[in-house]
C-alpha cells in the first residue's frame, strides 16, 4: 500500500461515525440519574455512564461517538476501535488500562482512572479494576431500529434521545457538541 | 407500574434488564430492585434474639413464640399498606379470625393525610396521559424526584407550549424548582401558607371552604400574587404533589386544597407517592375495620408485630417497642425485636395495584420469593394459626361491593399553625421511603456514600463550610455526617439533607397524637458543624 491509499483509508476511517447518537436535551433532565443506574446495573462493575456536576447541574457524561475518535487513536493496545458498525468501544481483553485514552479524550467522557469515575466507581474485581470502562451503546442490545441503549431506555423525563444528530432540528432541537438544548442553552425553562 | 424487568446476572444473582424502547423510563429504585432481590443481606429465615445472638428457628416455632410472648395480650399486626390488595384484604379476614387481633395498614403518614385530604375534595386523579394535556400545572413539594416519570408528562406539554406556566411550591428548591416559570417563595412549614395565598391569587378562594384556608388576602406574597395570575386562566390545571416527610403537619388541608383547586380549574390531581398502592391502603383501611398507626404505636396493651414495614426507621423513632419483625432485609426495626421473620419483597408479590385513582392493575411477580420465605399476608396467617385461629373471616367479603372506590367525602379539616424552622428532608429519586430497601442498593452506595447536605452558599460562608467538606449535622440529641454540596438555589436559613436515610430521618423524628389520631413531623432548627 502506498502513502497515498494509506492517507486515503485513515481519511475514510475519520469520517465513519455512528449514525445515531445518545443525545441530551438539557430542558428536560431532572438530575435523577436514572440513567447512570442503568448504565451500572447493566455494565457490571464497569459503569461508562455517570453523572458529573457542573455548577448547580447535574448532567449525565456520555460518549459522543466522534467521527475523529482521540481514544481510537491514541489508544497503544489496539483497545479502543471502532467496530464494524461504527461504534467506538473498547475491545476488554486489549485494554491494560493505560488511561491513555481517558487522557486523549476531549470532553473528560472517559474516566481518568480505570473503571470509572474516582468517587467509588471503581471495580473490586481484579480484571475489570485495571480497565478503561467506555460506553459501546449497550452492543448486546442490538441497537439500532428495534432497540435503544439502556440509558436511554430508562430515562423517565424523556431527556435523553437516541437519534441522528441530523434529526434534532426538526424537533427544534440545537447540537451543541453532542448535546441538545432548547432555547435557552445555559438556563433551564 | 414500572417497566423494569429481571435478568440473570450470575448463578444465583440477578440484574434489572430494561425495555428495548424507553416506554416510560425506569428510575434508580427500579434499576436497583433485581439487585436488591438476591442480595447477601437477605433475611431468609427466622430467627430469635438469644443475648447478642441470632439462633435460627423455623416459621412455626417462631410465631408460636411471639404469640407466648404475648402473654394474653391483644396483638396488632402493622402491616405495610403498599403491598397487593389480596395481600391486605387476606391478612384483614386472618385477623378477623384470631381473637384479640387488629390490623394496621401502614403507610407514610404524611401521604396518608394528603391522600384522605384528596379523597375529601371529591377531584379527579390524573395518570401521565391526562397530564400531558392540562394547560397548567402546579407542583408541591419536590414530585419530580419522588417519581422521575411525571415529569415526562410536564416536559411533553411544554415542548408545544413553552408558555405552560408551572408553579413550584417547594421550601427545599428541590428538582422542579429549576424548571419552574414561577417559584413561590415561602418559609419551611408554611407549605399551605402558599398555597392558600396562590389560591386567593388565582381567584379560585370562592371554590374552596373559608375554614381551610390559611391566612388573609393581605399574606399574599408577591411570588405568589404572579404565580396564582398565571394559573387563573386555565381551563384544565394538573397539580402533582409529593407530601415530603417532615415539611409541615398540614398534608391534610393540602390535599383537600389542592383537590378544589384542580376541580375548580377544571383538572386533577397527581399524587406522587412512595408506595405502590398507598391509595388503595387508605381506601381499605375503613373497610377492612383496620386501626390508625397512631393508636397501634399508643397503646399500652398490645403487643406489635411489623410485617414487611420499617415503622421506626420511616417515622425517626427508636420507641415504641416492636418485638416481632417480618422483613426483607434489615432495618431499623428489626434491629431491636427480639424475633425476626422472613417475608416476600416487592417484586415478588403480584396481585391487584390502584393507579391513578380508579385503574386496576394486575401485576404478575418479577421474581417468586426464595424458597421458605412467605408473603405478607401468609406470615399474619402463620401468626393467626399460633394464636389458635383455623381459617380466615370474611376475605371474600371485604373484596365484595367496590372496596376500592373512593372514601366518602369527608368535611374539611381545620388549620393548624405550623412551626416555621430550617432544616428539611427532601426526596431522592435514588431512595425509596426511609431507605429500608434501597440504603442496601451497591449503586447507591457508590453514588451516594454519605448524606449529602444542602445548603445556600452565603449560610456555609457564614459557617465557613467548603463545597465538598465534610460536615456534622446535629438536631436535638441526634446527628448525621453529610456531604455540603452548595445549592444557590436554596433560600438563606434553609438546609436539606435526603429523606431516604434512616439516620436522617431520625434528625426530624415524628411525633404522635393519639388524641387527634395523627403523627406529624415538622422542621426542626439544626446546627452545622465544621469537620466530622
Amino acid at each position: 500500500m502506498n502513502e497515498t491509499e494509506k492517507t486515503s483509508q485513515d481519511s475514510q476511517a475519520q469520517e465513519r461515525v455512528v449514525a445515531k447518537r445518545v443525545l441530551i436535551d438539557l430542558d428536560r433532565c431532572i438530575e435523577c440519574q436514572s440513567c447512570a443506574a442503568a448504565c451500572y446495573f447493566s455494565h457490571a462493575n464497569m459503569p461508562a455512564l455517570s453523572s458529573a456536576r457542573s455548577g448547580v447541574a447535574l448532567l449525565p457524561v456520555v460518549c459522543r461517538q466522534c467521527k475523529s475518535a482521540s481514544c481510537v487513536e491514541t489508544c497503544p493496545a489496539e483497545a479502543m476501535i471502532r467496530d464494524e458498525n461504527d461504534v467506538v468501544r473498547r475491545r476488554l481483553f486489549r485494554c491494560i488500562g493505560c488511561g491513555s485514552c481517558a487522557r486523549a479524550c476531549p470532553f473528560g467522557v472517559l474516566p481518568n482512572v480505570p473503571t470509572g469515575v474516582p468517587a467509588g466507581y471503581r471495580s473490586t474485581d481484579r480484571l475489570s479494576g485495571h480497565q478503561i470502562a467506555k460506553c459501546d451503546l449497550c452492543a448486546d442490545r442490538d441497537i439500532g431500529d428495534t432497540a435503544v441503549p439502556r440509558c436511554v431506555a430508562a430515562c423517565p423525563s424523556g431527556a435523553l434521545l437516541f437519534a441522528d444528530e441530523h434529526e434534532a432540528p426538526k424537533e427544534h432541537l440545537a447540537v451543541l457538541g453532542g448535546r441538545t438544548t432548547g432555547e435557552h442553552p445555559y438556563k433551564r425553562r | 407500574m414500572c417497566e423494569v424487568r429481571v435478568a440473570p446476572s450470575g448463578p444465583d444473582t440477578y440484574r434489572s434488564e430494561y425495555p428495548l424502547q424507553n416506554s416510560g423510563g425506569v428510575c434508580p429504585r427500579g434499576s436497583s430492585l433485581a439487585e436488591l432481590l438476591s442480595c447477601r443481606g437477605r433475611i431468609v429465615e427466622p430467627a430469635r434474639r438469644v443475648s447478642d445472638r441470632w439462633v435460627p428457628v423455623d416459621l412455626q416455632s417462631a410465631c408460636r413464640e411471639i404469640i407466648r410472648s404475648a402473654a394474653g395480650k391483644a396483638v396488632t399486626i402493622l402491616l405495610d399498606g403498599n403491598v397487593a390488595v389480596e395481600q391486605l384484604t387476606a391478612a384483614a379476614a386472618w385477623c378477623r379470625a384470631w381473637d384479640g387481633a387488629s390490623l394496621c395498614l401502614v403507610g407514610a403518614p404524611a401521604e396518608e393525610q394528603m391522600l384522605l385530604g384528596f379523597e375529601g375534595s371529591g377531584a379527579k386523579y390524573l395518570d401521565n396521559d391526562g397530564l400531558s394535556d392540562c394547560d397548567g400545572f402546579v407542583v408541591i413539594g419536590d414530585a419530580f424526584s419522588a417519581n422521575p416519570t411525571c415529569a415526562s408528562a410536564v416536559f411533553d406539554r411544554r415542548a408545544g407550549e413553552p408558555a405552560t406556566p408551572l408553579v413550584v411550591i417547594d421550601a427545599a428548591a428541590g428538582k422542579a424548582s429549576k424548571f419552574a416559570t414561577h417559584l413561590v417563595a415561602l418559609e419551611p412549614g408554611t407549605e399551605l401558607g402558599a398555597l392558600s395565598a396562590v389560591i386567593r391569587a388565582a381567584g379560585a378562594d370562592a371554590d374552596v371552604p373559608a375554614a381551610v384556608l390559611a391566612g388573609d388576602d393581605t399574606s399574599v406574597t408577591p411570588s405568589a400574587k404572579v404565580a396564582g395570575a398565571a394559573i387563573a386562566k386555565c381551563r384544565k390545571l394538573g397539580i402533582l404533589i409529593a407530601a415530603e416527610y417532615g415539611r409541615c403537619n398540614a398534608w391534610r388541608q393540602i390535599g383537600f386544597l389542592a383537590g378544589r383547586l384542580a376541580e375548580a380549574r377544571g383538572g386533577g390531581i397527581a399524587p406522587q407517592t412512595h408506595g405502590a398502592n398507598a391509595l388503595a391502603a387508605v381506601r381499605l383501611a375503613r373497610k377492612l375495620g383496620a386501626v390508625s398507626l397512631a393508636s397501634a404505636l399508643s397503646s399500652d396493651d398490645t403487643v406489635r408485630v411489623a410485617v414487611g414495614c420499617d415503622v421506626l426507621g420511616m417515622l425517626g423513632l427508636q420507641e415504641p417497642a416492636i418485638p416481632a419483625v417480618a422483613a426483607a432485609l434489615p432495618n431499623v426495626t428489626s434491629e431491636s425485636a427480639q424475633v425476626v421473620l422472613p417475608v416476600a419483597m416487592a417484586g415478588e408479590i403480584g396481585g391487584t395495584y390502584l393507579s391513578a385513582g380508579a385503574r386496576k392493575l394486575r401485576v404478575a411477580p418479577l421474581l417468586p420469593a426464595p424458597a421458605g420465605v412467605p408473603e405478607p399476608a401468609e406470615v399474619v396467617a402463620e401468626l393467626a394459626r399460633a394464636a389458635g385461629a383455623s381459617a380466615p373471616v370474611g376475605a371474600a367479603e371485604a373484596l365484595a361491593g367496590e372496596p376500592l372506590g373512593p372514601a366518602e367525602p369527608s368535611a374539611a379539616p381545620a388549620w393548624s399553625d405550623p412551626a416555621p424552622l430550617v432544616l428539611l428532608l427532601g426526596r431522592q429519586a435514588m431512595h425509596a421511603g426511609c431507605g429500608e430497601l434501597t440504603a442496601g442498593g451497591s449503586w447507591q452506595a457508590v453514588v451516594q456514600p454519605e448524606a449529602e447536605l444542602r445548603i445556600s452558599p452565603p449560610d456555609a460562608q457564614a459557617a465557613g463550610i467548603d463545597n465538598l467538606a465534610f460536615v456534622t449535622v446535629r438536631a436535638g440529641a441526634n446527628a448525621v455526617r453529610a456531604r455540603v454540596r452548595f445549592a444557590p438555589e436554596l433560600a438563606r436559613g434553609v438546609i436539606v439533607l435526603p429523606e431516604g436515610l434512616p439516620s436522617t430521618r431520625r434528625l426530624v423524628p415524628s411525633s404522635i397524637d393519639p388524641d387527634n389520631d395523627t403523627i406529624t413531623a415538622t422542621p426542626v432548627a439544626a446546627e452545622v458543624i465544621a469537620g466530622e
